[in-house]
């Protein structure tokens, strides 16, 4: 029984360690409604200061600190005066693109910079170790829980008892009501982003100490843990934070014992899914406050899309169509090819966060859900290709649907959260499923796109083949959205209450809505799968749901031809920027940037 | 191909004189230009660090190439097209080398989703691909176009098992392992080779390659009371596991697969790293000419940096490349055929390499027991640790 302690002491450490970054996205979110992206990637800066102040300028550690929390919160002012503040009389959903982005800078920056080795980030704590249980625990253990807990506390009574305190929850009650009442919402949003970015930074120089290791991938990882632990606790909830970051380690180390590691992070995504479903305002909200959402869907503004006329779309759809007969090389083509697949992507997308408002950050587990039945059914079941991607667009919208049907009652960024949580389960279930998914070694030698038994091996048959899919989905989705049901999925977004006064089944047409969406991924899914020939449980992963969402905002919400303009832009872009090697990303993040902050009801609007 | 319609073929052959075109015009110019080799690989996202590894011995190499006057007098060179390890983006780089005739041959990609989804486009296209670091089973029955020297884990695990079992004596095993394909078939072939010897496997925990905490499984580990600890996996998580190993108080014999070998695994791991074993295909003090070759040239051109594994097989890559294409030219045809025919490749990996035309692989990887000794690897001396 002594193990049970050791993992009970473990699943805390660990805790305590996210709990440094849940705190900061929880007082962020408590204020803005806003997922910062951008905080684990402060973290990573953080981390990175600490590396020169410590291993170039040998400074004490109580000075590295205050180095390092001085020059997150200068990035943290930075980001909120030049990344957010722009945007913030538009869409609800601009900023959360714009941490992306800023995201991707601030991660390519710190790249560019220290080269992406891993360095080493050496304690400056004495190396004594304290007995118990079985294992030991030193000081910086102590340290992170210090830290972690006394800046909930501190917030907490700055939050409840100091006059900026109260001016931030005001402004996170109601922006309008704290503006009227003078209360200076830019200094409110400044003093939160520095407090966040601060520690968001010092957190990243005492866990890259912890482990003794920083490098440039650490961010992204930071990112999914804290907002698990956040939600958890109830988003913007600080004391909160970090109870759910002890419990979100605690389940953990648990999974850990009892089913081996490779199953860790699976039950983390799976507590956060239970604690969603059974109480969405996070495990301690107390039962009279407010929803932390606004009732009504402000969180996607309708805005005007840009009309294009019919003569346009269909001189366009003609120049595609006989583009491989042009001198075009197959580069370009496989390039289009990409995005007619993304394109798929972006519909299915678009369709379920844009037209019925259920912002997904999950839909790479679509793709995966069809790529696997298409491929395995060609396999094993010998199906012929092209039914077998038709079979894997209908497994998608069955079990895509079936997941995220627990989740229909949630709302705005809850959504997100719980489409990011099914999508990693969906991922971890793959990589450990092996008796079908063949686990880490993944599906090889699946056969190439074939219809009526001829095989499509040529870029040029690839690409008409993709791009006639995608057209038809296209078109089946405007048909869909001029319809009566366009019109009730664009009333729930709009607003749920009337829309459910009005006698809408919510459930029914979300599932609707999904199965459709669901049909169009697991459709790119599959004709993936056949053009890759393998397929493991990396191929589909959270950067490309992110990417998604991505193509569907630049594009317009709900915005059918934006998806596909999106799509063409977000591949064609990095591809464009190739000759700039190692800075293309770099550039891409910018360009991103930029187009969110003058277009952020997107390229063509939202419909 | 019977199986392409009519206009696909008028294209197909507008498209093949195009190029055709195209290529007498680098033919006019061959005496002068390079000889260029396509690289797809990680220059940004995840695995960013290992596309800079493979820059440095591409480098290396390229350098020692030149100065013995390259190949027939003409220059070698790559281009480097960042994938990110992405299949989407490394199969529209596998369709712009193929498209582009100055191309003679594709080295890489990283991971095995980026480079076997490539795949199919490289053998259709009929170039090589050549992946060194691909240690997938399946890589090379992608066609008769794929390569690999990556040294194939049915060889180097029963290496590792036989430090670990015979020499260490090692009975009872506890094996960690990155959760990839790689790792995976590693555990097997290793689980295979040690209980040949006669070791138990009390456990066996596959971690996913963003791990970092690894307190709960050494748990499990602890309570399977082995007398060893076998690490399969890459520099960055071996740190993490040996230095929280040594943290919660485990005192096994740690024995490591060759992919830790690299100073970052000493400069991460810190004190925690002290005697663990690490099988290795070369090591610093080894009298072989290529080797001494290989690190003199490497610290001396990266101002006292000391190589690591990824830098060596990249080395090696470059040096193979340029022999195949010594016999093969600047045709792609006959730089596949190359392949059969090049013999005894110095190599730091192999010490002479061959490939063997069967599996298209290279067999018989060197090996070397190391262990790290005050902060150094050094050459096991036989005592116990």
């Amino acid at each position: 029984m002594s193990s049970w302690l050791d993992y009970t002491i473990n699943g805390l450490i660990v805790g305590n360690v996210y709990a440094l970054v849940a705190v900061g996205l929880a007082l962020i979110f408590g204020v803005s409604r806003l997922i910062n992206f951008a905080q684990g990637s402060i973290y990573l800066v953080g981390a990175y200061i600490g590396w020169v102040a410590v291993v170039q300028l040998h400074t004490p550690l109580p000075l590295t600190i205050i180095v390092v929390a001085v020059a997150a919160a200068l990035v943290g002012l930075i980001i909120e005066r030049f990344g957010l503040r722009p945007l913030q009389n538009s869409v609800r959903i601009a900023p959360l693109l714009a941490t992306i982005g800023i995201s991707f800078v601030l991660d390519q920056l710190v790249m560019l910079t220290f080269s992406p080795n891993p360095r080493a980030l050496p304690s400056q704590l004495p190396d004594v170790r304290f007995q118990i249980g079985g294992g030991t625990i030193g000081p910086l253990d102590l340290l992170i829980a210090g830290v972690g807990i006394t800046s909930a506390l501190l917030l907490f009574v700055f939050l409840r008892y100091s006059k900026l305190g109260w001016a931030i929850r005001a402004t996170a009650q109601d922006r309008d009501a704290a503006m009227q009442m003078g209360v200076d919402v830019n200094r409110v949003n400044q003093a939160v982003f520095g407090i966040a970015a601060a520690l968001g930074g010092v957190s990243g120089l005492l866990v890259g100490m912890y482990y003794n290791q920083i490098d440039t991938a650490m961010s992204l990882q930071a990112t999914l843990k804290g907002v698990v632990a956040e939600v958890v606790g109830g988003a913007g909830n600080v004391p909160g934070a970090v109870i759910g970051s002890l419990l979100l380690g605690l389940v953990e180390s648990y999974g850990v014992a009892v089913f081996g590691t490779s199953y860790r992070n699976l039950f983390a995504f799976l507590l956060l899914v239970v604690v969603l479903v059974l109480r969405p305002n996070g495990l301690f909200a107390s039962a009279r406050q407010a929803p932390p959402e606004p009732l009504t869907g402000t969180f996607i503004a309708p805005s005007r899309p840009v009309r294009i006329p019919r003569w346009a779309l269909l001189v366009a759809t003609g120049i595609f169509a006989v583009l491989p007969l042009l001198p075009v090389s197959f580069y370009v083509l496989q390039t289009l090819i990409n995005a007619w697949l993304l394109g798929m992507l972006a519909l299915s997308l678009t369709l379920v966060a844009g037209t019925i408002g259920q912002v997904s950050l999950g839909h790479a587990a679509l793709l995966a859900i069809g790529a696997y039945t298409s491929a395995l059914l060609s396999l094993t079941f010998s199906v012929p290709v092209g039914l077998a991607i038709i079979g894997g667009g209908l497994m998608s919208a069955a079990l895509g649907t079936a997941l995220i049907s627990p989740s229909f009652r949630l709302r705005g960024h809850y959504v997100s959260i719980a489409t990011l949580a099914i999508g990693e389960i969906v991922s971890l279930v793959i990589l450990n499923w092996e008796s079908v998914t063949r686990g880490p070694i993944g599906i090889s030698g699946i056969p190439p796109l074939s219809l009526a038994g001829y095989e499509l091996v040529s870029p040029i048959s690839i690409y008409w083949f993709s791009f006639i899919v995608m057209v038809v989905l296209a078109l089946l989705q405007g048909r869909l959205l001029g319809s009566h049901l366009g019109r009730s999925f664009r009333a729930i977004r709009d607003d749920d209450i009337a829309a459910r006064a009005y006698g809408l089944s919510l459930n029914r047409y979300k599932s609707l809505a999904f199965i459709f969406g669901g049909f169009a991924a697991g459709v790119s899914g599959g004709i993936a799968a056949h053009l890759y020939s393998y397929i493991n449980h990396e191929t589909f992963n959270t950067q490309q749901s992110i990417l998604a969402l991505t193509v569907v905002i630049l594009g317009g919400l709900g915005n059918v031809v934006g998806a596909i303009v999106g799509a063409v832009a977000l591949v064609g872009l990095p591809e464009v920027f190739r000759i700039a090697a190692e800075y293309r990303i770099l550039i891409y993040g910018i360009v991103l940037l930029l187009l969110v902050r003058f277009r952020p009801q997107g390229l063509l609007g939202t419909m | 191909m019977s199986n392409i319609d009519r206009r696909t073929l008028v294209k197909g052959s507008l498209a093949a004189m195009m190029a055709g075109a195209a290529f007498s015009r680098a033919a006019f110019a061959q005496s002068s230009e390079p000889i260029l080799l396509g690289v797809s690989g990680p220059l940004t996202g995840p695995n960013a660090q290992y596309g800079t590894q493979w820059k440095q011995g591409f480098d290396l190499a390229l350098d020692e190439i030149q100065a013995a006057g390259g190949i027939n007098g003409r220059k070698l060179a790559y281009s480097f097209e960042d994938s990110q390890s992405d299949p989407r983006q490394s199969v529209a780089i596998a369709q712009k080398f193929v498209s582009d005739p100055r191309i003679v041959m594709e080295l890489g990609d990283f991971s095995s989703p980026a480079s076997m989804a490539a795949s199919p486009i490289y053998q259709r296209g009929g170039l090589v691909q050549f992946g060194f670091t691909n240690s997938h089973p399946d890589f090379t029955k992608g066609g008769d176009f794929m390569w690999s020297t990556s040294v194939s884990q049915a060889d180097e695990q029963p290496l590792l098992a036989a430090y670990a079992v015979k020499r260490l004596g090692l009975k009872k095993l506890a094996v960690l392992h990155l959760n990839t394909d790689w790792g995976r078939t590693s555990r097997d072939y290793f689980v295979k080779a040690a209980k040949e010897h006669g070791a138990e496997i009390a456990v066996t925990e596959g971690y996913i390659a963003e791990e970092r905490d690894f307190r709960s499984t050494l748990v499990r580990v602890r309570d399977a009371n082995p007398d060893g600890l076998i690490l399969i996996s890459y520099y960055s998580d071996g740190a993490l596991i040996a230095r929280q190993a040594r943290q919660v108080g485990l005192k096994q014999v740690i024995c490591a697969a060759s992919s830790v070998y690299s100073p970052k695994f000493l400069e991460l791991g810190g004190e925690a790293v002290e005697d663990v074993h690490v099988g290795t295909r070369y090591f610093p003090e080894d009298p072989r000419p290529e080797v001494q070759t290989f690190i003199a040239g490497f610290k001396k051109k990266y101002s006292g940096l000391e190589p690591d594994a990824f830098n060596a097989y990249a080395y090696d890559a470059m040096n193979m490349a340029a022999a195949v294409v010594r016999i093969g030219g600047a045709d792609r045809r006959a730089v596949r055929d190359a392949f059969t025919k090049v013999k005894d490749v110095s190599s730091v990996i192999f010490g002479k390499a061959t490939f063997d035309v069967e599996s298209r692989r290279v067999k018989g990887a060197m090996n070397a027991e190391l262990v790290v000794r005050k902060g150094q690897f050094a050459l096991w001396d036989g005592k116990p640790t």
